[in-house]
């Protein structure tokens, strides 16, 4: 599956999403290039209900997951109920057409 | 470094206003600061222009350029800072170092922003253009949104409430009824946002938690000062108003980043360092503008600024402490809840409103007596913060 590519610090270990040229803690520069396992949690959400320009949908919901490997991202949730800290399956979708083209991105559903 | 003094503060009424041009509005601005300052025919040596998007917003780039050009101060320096909702702070910064250096004596600081030249879903677009590209726009992010997931987080940890947040909108409305240059003039109350049967129509959901009545308005306007020495100010017959202290510094881009999203560590900082350099403390503060583009702001920045420990701000908050006539006052003007928040016009505003208070030329709205005061202006979300601490000499 395609998924976002993080990065851990060759140096000090520390897992970084996006990307730096210089690690956050230690200044390092080599990086080695990791995808985020396949389960997280919700560490926060927002319910959208006012889309920017270029989003035609009624509401969205955004959250910040942390993976098991400790990668962070923001993503789609798509849950009828969210609530902090659920365990969430990350999936790979298009999130957004700019200049008429499918951007995908991460969306996240509820681990059966 | 020499004192900097703000010998003279302008703004024009921040609203919707269809038949200024952005450059027209901080030409507005400008004159009124120049003219609050007595300069007469002086020269002006530098003019820094806070701004955020105009090209995105209304077509036009080289807005400094432009405005020197409109005000007839050439051949002055004319530059145009850009630092997303931080702009206008960013512009006094530079002014005041411009002075400060010795290597300006009189120098112009306009902030402004025309947002309304486009639709409301539209201008979140462009709003939104300041959170990271890849791991955050193309998810359909927005400034509520990231104030949204901020919120939830901060009511969690400290237990802030609605009626917390709504306490915030309710008295930034009702300052703001006491501002003529305040875009929002409608007294709220408690009921209508919270428990009254139409309070959902009142104040929908924007982002979760996140209601209308707890986001600033899309405002149009302009905001200026005038910077120079204490010398200068004299000879203009002016009150001296110095820049005691000037700090700033940054946070991740994202929020997912830190190590505890609830932490503003920037906005500690920046108080913090300006806080040092004036020699003033917190509790000698006597008028505060904080940053409420989103009323959780108003109390997160009340406890990192250091006025009260974390977790009392939402306290102090409903006690009245912050009221006119509290302890310390925040946000007489009404904030950016009910001044508005032409993006690039609010870090200026805010020392224009600080000028006001310390002269005693607040009118309505006037903090008795007051000496000292602090504006925070918080860019991206909490990502490049630029404090102030201001002390009147008369």
């Amino acid at each position: 599956m395609n998924t976002i590519t993080a990065y851990k610090c060759k140096k000090c270990g520390l897992v970084m999403y996006p990307h730096h040229f210089r690690c956050l803690k230690c200044n390092g520069r080599e990086f080695e290039e990791i995808k985020p396992s396949a389960n997280g949690k919700l560490l926060t959400y927002t319910i959208i209900e006012q889309l920017p320009w270029g989003i035609d949908e009624r509401e969205r919901v955004l959250g910040v997951v942390e993976f098991d490997n400790g990668v962070k991202a923001l993503g789609v949730i798509k849950a009828e109920n969210p609530k902090l800290g659920m365990k969430l399956k990350a999936g790979w979708e298009p999130v957004r057409v700019i200049g008429g083209e499918k951007v995908y991105g991460l969306s996240f559903q509820p681990t059966k | 470094m020499r004192p900097v003094v703000i010998a003279g503060v302008g703004m024009i009424p921040f609203e919707r206003r269809d038949e200024d041009s952005l450059v027209d509005m901080l030409a507005m601005a400008g004159l009124k600061a120049m003219d609050d300052a007595n300069l007469g025919d002086r020269p002006v040596d530098a003019v820094y222009v806070g701004n955020m998007a105009s090209g995105l917003f209304n077509h036009q780039v080289s807005v400094a350029s432009a405005l020197v050009d409109r005000l007839n101060l050439m051949p002055a320096a004319a530059d145009r800072i850009e630092n997303g909702p931080a702009s206008g702070g960013s512009a006094v910064k530079n002014g005041f170092l411009a002075v400060a250096s010795g290597y300006c004596d009189i120098v112009l600081v306009v902030g402004g922003e025309k947002m309304r030249e486009v639709i409301g879903p539209k201008a979140t677009d462009i709003v939104a253009c300041m959170t990271h590209p890849n791991a955050e726009y193309i998810y359909g992010v927005t400034l509520p949104a990231l104030a949204g997931m901020f919120t939830r987080l901060y009511m969690e940890k400290y237990g802030v409430t609605r009626e917390h947040l709504t306490m915030v909108a309710v008295k930034n409305q009702e300052n703001g009824l006491l501002n003529p240059y305040a875009h929002i003039q409608m007294k709220i109350t408690m009921e209508g946002v919270l428990t009254h049967p139409q309070a959902h129509v009142n104040s929908p959901v924007v982002a979760d938690p996140i209601h209308l009545y707890d986001c600033c308005p899309v405002s149009d306007g302009a905001a200026a000062v005038l910077l120079t020495t204490e010398d200068i100010a004299n000879e203009l017959k002016r009150p001296i108003v110095t820049i005691a202290g000037v700090g700033q510094a940054t946070d991740t881009h994202t929020l997912q980043e830190r190590s505890d999203p609830t932490d503003l560590k920037a906005v500690t900082i920046a108080s913090q360092k300006a806080f040092s350099m004036s020699g003033i403390k917190p509790k000698d503060i006597d008028v505060a503008e904080l940053h409420d583009a989103f009323t959780i702001l108003e109390i997160a920045e009340s406890e990192h600024a250091g006025f009260f420990s974390k977790g009392q701000g939402a306290k102090a908050l409903a006690a009245g402490e912050t009221q006119i006539g509290g302890k310390l006052p925040i946000n007489p003007s009404g904030g950016l809840k009910a001044r508005g928040h032409p993006v690039g016009a609010t870090g200026v505003a805010q020392v224009v409103e600080l000028v006001w208070q310390l002269r005693g030329e607040a009118g309505k709205r006037q903090v008795k007596g007051a000496v000292n005061g602090f504006s925070l202006n918080f860019g991206g979300f909490g990502n490049n913060v630029i404090a102030f601490v201001l002390r009147s000499k008369s």
